[in-house]
């Protein structure tokens, strides 16, 4: 059987997943600090498609795939 | 704040934790899954009928992200030291040996479920004992399931006097009670009482899951042995000094329960045999894998280290104020929705006392542990690696759903819909509402996880509640911050550590269902007490 990398695991998404929202977290801040009102748009939209990377994995992409 | 408190806005606050709710328990998701969904919610709820803008919903989310971050500290390691223990097969050691000195199952599992998680309570706090206690309990067998509800009943008891106070200071703080004073006492010791009940009915509760009346039966003199010592013990030292008032009797707990194991009714072999808690397969393996030269002392050497460390640097006034002095923060903006729902700024945001937070104690607990196991051969080669790559890869998963519900929480918190949550309740209910006033409690730690938030968050409402009321504060507090201690029990946040590391990630709908079975109708009896103390 074919080994799958870490990152082509659920496990390894979700770290891409934390990766992300840690990054978005330090836009925020800097968006807050700055008085740069985009920057905090963007790190807000970054942390809501990573959060919904699991859900969005489990019961769509991994249902359409076993359909197919 | 002018939000319109009315039916409406109760249901969009509320919808949320309802979708939360049904998600994990009737569909069964997982927090990981059900999380982002419960947060989708809140923003939208908090953008469209709290009249919140992107700013503060940003400002809150990276808020409850350091807050999340602080959490998963102490979840990376508290996994890092069940590694460090795996890795040198410690467990198999300490299964064998606990097993000897309890040669008795269910005070076995008493002890290693109820009492060790108290004992941890006691000076850790924040989700420790869930996550230490999970792998302790399937390595002498116990189903991982029950492995994850039992700690998180043997936890909840020590959550507001436990962590040396923590939850109980920030309930004073709250409700604005002066130490030492009469109104103060009084609120300690009501408290104290209804987590005495609480306590009782846990150990009753684990008896009764590892085999029905008959377990009962036999463990009923321990659990009330236990319960003297804990409860009793609690509602006497809150007279004394609240910060030592969990921790001291969960300590001696711990030893009364191997004392107990030489008594005439607990000292010989007994068990049930199609107990539905326990994995027999596994009992009956793996003992031989133990290393042959570790004594139960050398195994437990992490955890000995934890407690020594956390104490000396918690009790010791001078340690504790020179290391305490090292903090971390960030600065927050004060941000407001469209109905006037301020959230102050802030120039240094909930700091994290790095070298004073649990999470370091457990690092150099692990890490003294790594280099002693080490040191005596019990770590192979690449073991060392293993832990670190094991502890972070157990981490990841958890650590999307501990952001996602301290994200949903802080929304809900920061646009006002958690006060409309508490304060539609009081209107709707009137004098009846005391019956709900552990539930306020209960909510609030499975909203933020923690009795210290709920206290924070719903303290000073309960104490103006009771007083609109002209009902005894001290009794609507002692049930709020009783009821935010059961609340551990079922908080999500909780839950997922123990899933990690019992290795049962995506079972916290099946965990939470088999939990609320007891919680609810504890809180209900809470509540019941409450109004006919109050309330006739």
């Amino acid at each position: 059987m074919e080994q799958k990398g870490f990152f082509q695991t659920k496990a390894g998404g979700l770290t891409i997943a934390f990766i992300v929202i840690m990054i978005a977290f330090a836009m925020i801040l800097a968006g807050l600090n700055t008085g740069m009102q985009a920057l905090c748009t963007v790190g807000f939209i970054a942390i809501v498609i990573a959060m919904l990377y699991s859900p969005v994995k489990v019961y769509i992409y991994d249902r359409l795939k076993q359909k197919k | 704040m002018n939000i319109p408190v009315n039916i409406f806005m109760w249901v969009m606050a509320f919808l949320p934790i309802a979708v939360l709710l049904v998600l994990m328990i009737k569909f069964q998701w997982g927090a990981t899954e059900a999380a982002p969904i419960g947060l989708l919610i809140t923003i939208i709820t908090g953008i469209f009928f709290y009249k919140a803008d992107l700013t503060l919903i940003a400002a809150e989310s990276a808020k409850a992200i350091w807050n999340a971050l602080i959490i998963l500290l102490i979840v990376w390691t508290a996994i890092l030291m069940y590694q460090v223990g795996d890795e040198a097969k410690a467990f198999l050691v300490i299964r064998n040996g606990m097993r000897k000195l309890l040669p008795n199952e269910l005070l076995l599992v008493l002890a290693m479920g109820w009492i060790f998680e108290s004992f941890l309570q006691g000076i850790t706090g924040f989700g420790v004992p869930v996550a230490v206690g999970a792998p302790l309990l399937i390595g002498i067998g116990v189903q991982p399931m029950w492995a994850v509800i039992i700690p998180l009943f043997g936890q909840a008891w020590g959550n507001t006097f436990g962590t040396l106070g923590a939850a109980w200071d920030s309930l004073a703080m709250s409700a604005g009670l002066a130490v030492g004073s009469a109104e103060y006492i009084s609120t300690a010791a009501w408290t104290a009482i209804f987590i005495w009940i609480w306590n009782v009915i846990g150990g009753i509760a684990v008896c009764w899951f590892y085999g029905k009346g008959k377990a009962v039966k036999k463990g009923l003199l321990a659990v009330i042995v236990m319960a003297v010592i804990q409860g009793g013990g609690e509602l006497l030292l809150v007279y004394v000094n609240t910060t030592i008032s969990c921790f001291v009797p969960a300590t001696i707990s711990l030893i009364v329960i191997l004392l107990l194991g030489r008594s005439k009714l607990y000292r010989e072999e007994w068990s049930i045999e199609d107990s539905p808690i326990m994995n027999r397969k596994f009992t009956a393996q793996g003992g031989d894998e133990a290393p042959k030269d570790m004594t139960l002392v050398q195994a437990f050497v992490p955890y000995f280290l934890l407690s020594i460390i956390t104490l000396v640097v918690l009790v010791v006034s001078p340690i504790n104020a020179f290391l305490g002095q090292f903090k971390i923060g960030f600065a927050f903006p004060e941000t407001a929705t469209g109905y006037g729902y301020v959230n102050a700024a802030s120039e240094c945001f909930s700091p994290l006392a790095i070298f004073t937070h649990a999470s370091m104690f457990l690092f150099v607990s692990s890490i003294i542990g790594l280099v002693f196991y080490k040191k005596h051969g019990w770590i192979r080669e690449g073991g060392v690696k293993r832990v670190f790559v094991k502890s972070i890869s157990m981490t990841m998963p958890s650590g999307i759903a501990v952001i996602g519900l301290v994200i949903m929480s802080k929304i809900m918190d920061g646009t006002g819909q958690t006060v409309v949550l508490a304060n539609g309740i009081a209107d709707v209910l009137g004098i009846a509402y005391v019956v709900f006033a552990p539930f306020v409690g209960l909510l609030g730690t499975f909203m933020t996880g923690s009795n210290m938030s709920s206290n924070i968050l719903f303290g000073g409402f309960q104490q103006t509640t009771a007083n609109l009321l002209g009902v005894n504060s001290s009794v609507v507090l002692g049930a709020q911050s009783a009821g935010g201690a059961i609340g551990s029990a079922v908080s999500p946040s909780k839950i997922i550590l123990g899933t990690t590391t019992a290795n049962i990630l995506g079972s916290e709908g099946k965990v939470l269902k088999k939990i609320m079975s007891i919680t609810i109708p504890a809180t209900i009896l809470i509540g019941i007490i409450v109004f006919a103390l109050v309330g006739l």
